[in-house]
């Protein structure tokens, strides 16, 4: 799966078809929550844990060539040969001339990603010599000429039946589709392997720079008989898997086999430290030797992100694929169309582009949906959607957008009026807009894919031309607050924009809607433009700033979340920065603020009596934002009966642009998201962001019909007597 | 016999191991199918063995020594119910691969896990341990340790080099279509024999 020549969109296509994939990558991630719940619960402190494996990994990467000097003199001093190879040609270059000067001619493998990495097995096979991945999953991989789906399930993507016939093609009879007979066939055939290799290679889940030891996670077993039978063995294993002490390997122990099956440990932990002995039969005797070991460093692009302030982050990687089994669209997909040339999902996307280059990474990029659930979960706490966001900054720099994109960005977003007639115009059902190229860029325009979902329609009158009729200054305001809707709220959901200005009133607030707010720059950003979001910022600042509002509410988290990051954007801008700080502060999510307020009023208390509510966390509103709590507090305030869904913080599948331009996916997570709400059996289904509100409603139209959706601003206006 | 460490139990911290943990200990190990016998001397244990030995109908076994075994007298009560029983370096290479048991010691359990750690330097007690269908493991079941970072603690000190392992439970896979399989590379039956506190009278006391 190279980056040339990929057509992603028919790629997807073909795998939302394939059964054997969505069975078991769907059935998977339905039981993996939970297992790893679980398995976690003797672990400790896990989040203490998360801690000390990043402080210890970004320790290593600080000072990475003085631990990978000490690390290779420890090595050396007990016996091991360590080469430094800068890519896969150095790689292949040095294990020929030791094949040739050993007389190597059958290899065998324990899993070894790196060697994946540089396409090792092939280039051994052009070359003549006999090579076998002894792992399962890679064994049969290799037989079906694929590549993993799945860091650590290789062969995720594949049924049985299908494995039955690789596997009677390989042994040359009827296998039967029976798991355990397999297996056994599978045990057969590769002993001798084992037995009559002369050189083993694997990987190392770590490499211990305090004695040159290395570590094998695995669970066959295989990797103990790599480093056990062959007179030879090879380590090839990435910089990043070095650690300083042997202590360290205990934290990674903890969560690895957790996050990645589920398991407390597996089945087995190996640790070499030095050459150790092996038999070798000389004649008819078997007599000790010392076995010989390499171990090579391989950079390819590491040592590059090492130097990153940003992405040296990749350093923090265990490989546990905990993120692939959260994803919403690795686990609808898979890794051959949500990865690159090895490694999948968003952490693969990073790790392809230091590896393998900006082109593969930009051909598959568009799929972190930028839920951030892998963030909750990864042992490394890596920051897996912001270096996606911060690579397609670079890719923008570096390029440009494409074209159409680009004008839309500079001459219609950037100008409100524009925009805002765009809008209108839309909603007079002005189509050839609709259709248009150009329009399908803009926020809110959803192409004609609908059918699992109602298209939004724009409100006849958008919320900016019923302000005069809303707004009701109180006799004695508590403060002024500014509102910003955002362009859902404004044009698509304008009576939740009602319903937020009539709780705001309530409290003894003076709202003000300043006319010139235009969208929040978000769906501009995540593309990585910048340069727009940076103009969008500052007629927004511009806007607000005239207000001298007390606070500046919002009821949209992807909003919030956008005008926090005007000072970080504008930074660089001397007459910006402090005005763009000066506003960012004031900006409050509706649910907190208000749940503040009614706390201090007294008001923050369950009452009964109302309509069963089902809560949707949105992506925004509880990882980024970390707000989860308020708006279940203020459902139970306004009478209602809260009752929580499975997986309620699992993305409903909009995300910005992603829910229009790549709706098929969109679909089947909305589908996840509309059967969850359904076996709640509650009335109303609520959330507090825009964009989730949009989909569920679209959602729940079609498939759910006897269900409403509502803004948690939507049930405490209703309660607000006029 | 070469070892990472020859004498593992002057590494124990002090307090942070014994026999209670060995409930633990013995839950979590059979979570993942390991099977286990404690008993209480080392006939007891040699009887574990050689029943085990003859409802697996067993004609060939590979042995490493630890005292445990030594104790237990295994090789000679196997050698008398006409089994063949290797143990000899140069006969375990021979043997080891179409052996039906292979048993060695372990050096101390880790509760949290069901893991037990194996100090694997020499090359047949990693033999006797991978190849066979049935691997035999004598621990004390004094030496238990509450975690994973309790273990590195005690591995840190000795492992200059050598070879060491944890197993837990037998060789498994879930590669195809995600279904748990017992038996792939290693063996498919790990059986901890857990002998009490003969040697130095558990953990508590040391
Ligand atoms: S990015 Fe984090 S969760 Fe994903 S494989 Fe790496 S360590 Fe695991």
């Amino acid at each position: 799966m190279t980056g040339e020549n990929r057509n992603i969109r028919k790629e997807i296509g073909e795998k939302l078809k394939d059964e054997a994939l969505r069975t078991n990558l769907g059935r998977f991630a339905e039981v993996y929550p939970a297992a790893r719940a679980a398995a976690l619960e003797n672990a400790g402190d896990v989040e203490a844990l998360r801690e000390a494996i990043k402080q210890m990994k970004i320790d290593t990467v600080d000072r990475i060539e003085e631990v990978a000097g000490r690390f290779e003199a420890e090595a050396t001093k007990r016996g091991i040969k360590v080469f430094r190879a800068a890519d896969g040609n150095a790689v292949f270059g040095y294990l020929m001339d030791l094949c040739k000067a050993l007389g190597v001619k059958r290899i065998v493998k324990s899993k070894s990603m790196a060697s994946e990495e540089i396409d090792l097995s092939p280039y051994f096979k052009k070359n003549g010599l006999h090579v076998c991945e002894s792992d399962l999953g890679e064994w049969i991989i290799e037989l079906a000429g694929h590549k993993p789906s799945h860091m650590v399930m290789p062969a995720i993507h594949l049924s049985r039946y299908q494995v039955a016939d690789y596997f009677s093609k390989e042994l040359d009879k009827e296998i039967p589709p029976d798991i355990a007979f397999m297996v056994q066939a599978a045990r057969r055939r590769l002993r001798g392997e084992f037995l009559n290799a002369d050189m083993g290679i694997s990987g190392a889940n770590f490499g211990i720079a305090e004695n040159g030891a290395i570590g094998l996670v695995t669970n066959e077993g295989n990797a103990r008989l790599v480093t056990t039978l062959p007179p030879i063995h090879v380590v090839i294993m990435g910089y990043e898997k070095l650690i300083p002490k042997i202590t360290d390997a205990a934290l990674i122990l903890k969560l690895l086999p957790r996050g990645a099956t589920a398991q407390l440990m597996t089945s087995y932990m190996t640790l070499v430290g030095g050459p150790t002995p092996v038999m070798v039969k000389v004649g008819e005797h078997w007599v000790e030797k010392t076995r010989e070991m390499h171990i090579i460093l391989l950079d390819n692009g590491r040592l590059k992100a090492a130097k990153d302030e940003k992405f040296k982050q990749i350093f923090q990687c265990i490989r546990c694929a905990s993120c692939l089994n959260v994803c919403p669209v690795y686990t609808l997909v898979g890794g051959h169309v949500y990865g690159g040339h090895t490694y999948a999902g968003g952490i693969g996307a990073i790790l392809t582009a230091f590896l393998s280059g900006m082109a593969d990474f930009e051909k598959f990029h568009e799929l972190c949906i930028g839920c951030r659930r892998c963030t909750e979960v990864c042992p490394g706490k890596i920051d897996i959607p912001g270096l996606i966001e911060e690579l397609r900054v670079r890719a923008v720099k570096e390029h440009g957008l494409p074209f159409v994109m680009k004008q839309v960005f500079e001459n219609v977003m950037t100008n409100r009026r524009l925009f805002h007639s765009l809008m209108r115009a839309a909603s007079l059902g002005m189509k050839p807009f609709a259709k248009g190229n150009l329009i399908r860029h803009l926020p809110l325009f959803f192409s004609g894919l609908a059918k699992d979902r109602s298209l939004p329609t724009i409100a006849d009158k958008p919320l900016r031309d019923r302000m005069k009729s809303l707004i009701r200054k109180p006799a004695k305001p508590i403060g002024r607050a500014a509102f910003f809707s955002g362009c859902t709220m404004d044009f698509v959901l304008p009576d939740t924009g009602e319903s937020i200005i009539k709780v705001l009133q309530d409290l003894g607030y003076e709202v003000v809607f300043p006319m010139d707010q235009s969208c929040c720059g978000k769906p501009v950003s995540a593309t990585g433009d910048l340069e727009t979001a940076r103009k969008i910022a500052r007629l927004n600042i511009q806007a607000f700033e005239k207000e001298k509002a007390d606070v500046i509410i919002t009821g949209c988290p992807a909003c919030v979340e956008a005008l926090h990051s005007y000072s970080e954007i504008l930074k660089e801008e001397p007459e910006w920065k402090d005005r763009a700080a000066a506003v960012s502060h004031k900006v409050r999510e509706f649910c907190s603020f208000v749940a503040e307020e009614y706390g201090k009023r007294g008001r923050l208390t369950k009452t009964g009596g109302g309509p069963k509510v089902t809560y949707h966390d949105s992506c925004h509103m509880k990882r980024v934002l970390g707000i989860a709590k308020e708006p279940r507090q203020l459902i139970e305030a306004a009478g209602c009966e809260l009752v929580e869904m499975k997986d309620s913080d699992k993305c409903c599948g909009m995300s910005g642009i992603f829910g229009v331009k790549y709706a098929e996916l969109s679909m089947p997570i909305l589908e996840q998201k509309m059967n969850n709400i359904r076996n709640t059996g509650a009335e109303i289904a609520a959330c507090a962001c825009s964009g989730c509100m949009v989909q569920l409603q679209g959602g729940l139209d079609k498939q759910v019909p006897g269900v409403k959706m509502k803004h948690v601003a939507d049930l405490l206006a209703e309660k607000i007597k006029d | 016999m070469k070892k990472t460490c020859d004498d593992w139990r002057r590494h124990f911290p002090a307090g942070k191991f014994g026999a209670h943990l060995f409930p633990e200990f013995e839950k979590r190990a059979k979570a993942v199918s390991a099977e286990i016998f404690r008993v209480k001397t080392s006939v007891e244990a040699a009887d574990v063995v050689l029943n085990l030995a003859r409802f697996t109908n067993a004609r060939k076994v590979v042995s490493v020594s630890s005292p445990l075994q030594e104790k237990a007298g295994i090789e000679n009560v196997l050698k008398s119910a006409d089994i063949e029983v290797y143990s000899d370096q140069g006969d375990i290479a021979t043997h080891a691969a179409t052996a039906d048991i292979g048993i060695s010691g372990v050096e101390f359990g880790i509760a949290e896990t069901g893991s037990v750690c194996q100090d694997g330097y020499a090359v047949e007690s990693r033999l006797v341990s991978t190849l066979p269908p049935i691997h035999v493991a004598f621990l004390d079941s004094g030496l238990i340790v509450p975690g994973i970072i309790e273990a590195f603690e005690i591995i840190s000190q000795v492992f200059d080099r050598g070879y060491i392992s944890f197993i837990t439970g037998p060789s498994r896979t879930a590669d195809i279509e995600r279904v748990l399989t017992i038996g792939v590379h290693g063996p498919s039956r790990f059986i901890i024999v857990a002998v009490d506190g003969e040697l130095q009278g558990g953990g508590e006391a040391s």
